[in-house]
């Protein structure tokens, strides 16, 4: 029986999908067109522009440490909620559960003007702390979620051999639990990691003087400003990005 | 602990007790402004003439600068709101009234313009940046044309034109057109607004606030209402786009310079208003951003071509019919009601 060629038109079609849209991005940011929306000649002004432009460097560094930030911090809670979850079973854990969950179904901009109404109660200056604060707080859940479904299938009586073997509580832990959850830590990070980078809603109303990220200075750009800049931008962070995942995998190549 | 960590350790502890220092020593001016619409080399100098350090945080929309201070956001010493929004927020109690014996470069603001501003007597707001509302064409489709609104009337270019999706510039538009104010609340008045723009959408392609510029950039359209910032990156980018601005008057705005009143540094910000309508300083910004700030000083100092340029200058007669477009309060309803009959009429 000859094989179905409609899988792999599908997978054509979705990387297509997936994948033009960054294509026409990189092409514009050579574009001479302020607009994009037709061509109308190389040019590396973008570019030029871009390294001249301090306030869209600061912005993106006040990016980077925000989600630097709130990725190690939503880990390690949400790593340690996700135990609990697990672990226990009570009407306690059950309210714990439906606080992880909240975040995800409360709708982005009520999160944002709650947690700002919030930091203002407490009388916190609005700055790097809140907002590392309010990414936390949605970042959390998504770790919380991806090493929960991690845990579903572990086997917890490997700690109870471990322990039988003489190692105490944290050498089991460490030595056993947290390589076998590797992967689902690092999958809820990278997931924690992006959508701290992405966030607009929340961000623009808890940041605070001198932190404005990449995502607001990007908008307002939209608005007021050259647009182009920030494809140049976007095409850099990609070839980095590109160039970091190819270096990875060769050195994980060779280490094998 | 490994060596790598108290190393990373140290440069960190370096870095938080030098921002700590640093944060002593200099004054910190915050401003809540749009994106690139201070030239960075102004602010150096004032940076260095004052001995602080200038942060510049962005919006990209007066409503949401609004609401974000509302709910309570501190710690911004300027902002540069529209006009129509510095009346909502001193409405609301969230300015401070400005001293004039700090800012003598008060005298150089344009007289013309604050005759018919909002804050003529710039209690709480000293003008920045003026924009207004024309139209644009293409040269080489139309040929020169009559700067008059009545270009919308024209049937043989039906298809190829459109106006802003915006109630108060289109119906101000057709008021202007009649010889009316475009705050006009004459329930009269407005009716034969409506008709006019009735009449005009026949020969309309669509009401359009974004896709205007590149449309008229690659030709898709050949008359367009817009904004005259927008306007001028059409054109920066297509020689054969023109711009007029209507004889018989269009809608001024115009972002304005404000001190809220929980501003820690009122002092400098202060300083930093009197510093940009310094003739010198108003004049680089205004070639900087291609926007006009109203000061009559930094006139003379600006090139020809850009004080010859009817999308950046208003000739005289024509700014005196133009009007700011003012928060009409409860009559906006009447408003309201004549635009959702004209988007509904096919």
């Amino acid at each position: 029986m000859r094989r179905s060629r409609a899988p792999m038109w599908l997978a054509g079609a979705v990387l297509a999908f997936l994948w033009l849209p960054i294509a026409v991005l990189v092409a514009h940011s050579f574009n001479a067109s302020r607009f994009g929306g037709q061509w109308t000649g190389f040019t590396l002004v973008w570019y030029e522009r871009l390294f001249t432009a301090a306030d869209v460097w600061r912005a993106l560094a006040n990016t980077l440490v925000v989600a630097f930030g709130s990725t190690a911090i939503a880990t390690v809670l949400g790593t340690t909620a996700a135990l609990a979850l697990d672990r226990y079973r009570s009407r306690l854990q059950d309210v714990h559960h439906l606080l992880v969950h909240a975040p995800l179904v409360v709708p982005e901009i009520l999160l944002g003007i709650s947690l700002l109404l919030f930091f203002v109660a407490l009388r916190l200056p609005l700055g790097m702390t809140t907002l590392v604060a309010a990414h936390v707080t949605f970042c959390v859940s998504y770790v919380t979620l991806v090493v929960l479904g991690r845990l579903q299938d572990f086997d917890w009586t490997l700690l109870d051999a471990a322990q039988d073997l003489g190692a105490d509580g944290w050498t089991a832990a460490r030595r056993v639990l947290l390589p076998l959850l590797a992967p689902g830590i690092a999958a809820g990070a990278l997931l924690a990691f992006t959508l701290s980078v992405d966030d607009f809603v929340i961000t623009f109303f808890v940041s605070g003087p001198g932190t404005t990220t990449l995502p607001l200075r990007i908008y307002s750009m939209i608005k007021h400003g050259s647009p182009p800049i920030i494809n140049a931008l976007s095409t850099l962070l990609l070839a980095l990005t590109v160039t970091t995942v190819w270096f990875s995998q060769r050195l994980l190549k060779e280490a094998r | 602990m490994k060596p790598w960590i108290v190393r990373a350790a140290l440069v960190t502890l370096a870095i938080v007790a030098s921002l700590g220092c640093a944060k002593r020593e200099t004054p910190v001016l915050h401003v809540y402004t749009w994106a690139d619409y201070i030239k960075p080399e102004v602010v150096q100098r004032f940076e260095r003439e004052n001995r602080c350090r200038v942060v510049i945080d962005t919006y990209d929309s007066n409503e949401a600068m609004y609401a974000k201070l509302k709910a309570g956001a501190t710690g911004y010493d300027l902002l540069t709101p529209s006009s129509y929004q510095v009346q909502v927020l001193e409405k609301q109690g969230m300015l401070q009234p400005l001293d004039h014996s700090r800012l003598p470069n008060l005298v150089n603001v344009d007289r013309d313009y604050l005759a018919i501003a909002i804050d003529s007597g710039m209690v709480h707001s000293v003008p920045y940046m003026l924009t207004n509302t024309g139209v644009g064409y293409l040269r080489s489709k139309v040929g020169e044309l009559e700067p008059t609104w009545a270009v919308f009337d024209r049937s043989d270019l039906k298809g190829r034109m459109t106006m802003l999706n915006d109630m108060r510039e289109t119906i101000g538009a057709a008021l202007k057109s009649l010889g009316y104010s475009l705050n006009s609340t004459d329930s009269l008045q407005l009716e034969q607004a409506k008709d006019v723009v009735l009449r005009w959408k026949r020969n309309l392609a669509k009401f359009e606030n974004e896709q205007y510029k590149g449309g008229l950039a690659s030709g898709e359209f050949v008359v367009v209402h817009g904004y005259n910032g927008d306007l001028m990156q059409a054109r920066a980018e297509n020689p054969d786009i023109a711009f007029f601005a209507p004889r018989e008057g269009l809608s001024l705005s115009c972002d304005d310079l404000v001190i809220p009143k929980d501003a820690k540094q009122v002092e400098l910000a202060h300083r930093f208003i009197d510093f940009l309508h310094d003739p010198e300083v108003a004049a680089e910004n205004s070639v900087a951003i291609q926007y006009l700030c109203p000061n009559s000083a930094s006139y003379d100092r600006l090139p020809a071509d850009f004080m010859n340029d009817p999308a950046l200058r208003l000739a005289p007669e024509v700014r005196a019919r133009s009007e700011v477009i003012r928060d009409l309060g409860s009559d906006l309803v009447k408003y309201t009601r004549i635009w959702d009959v004209i988007k509904a009429t096919p």
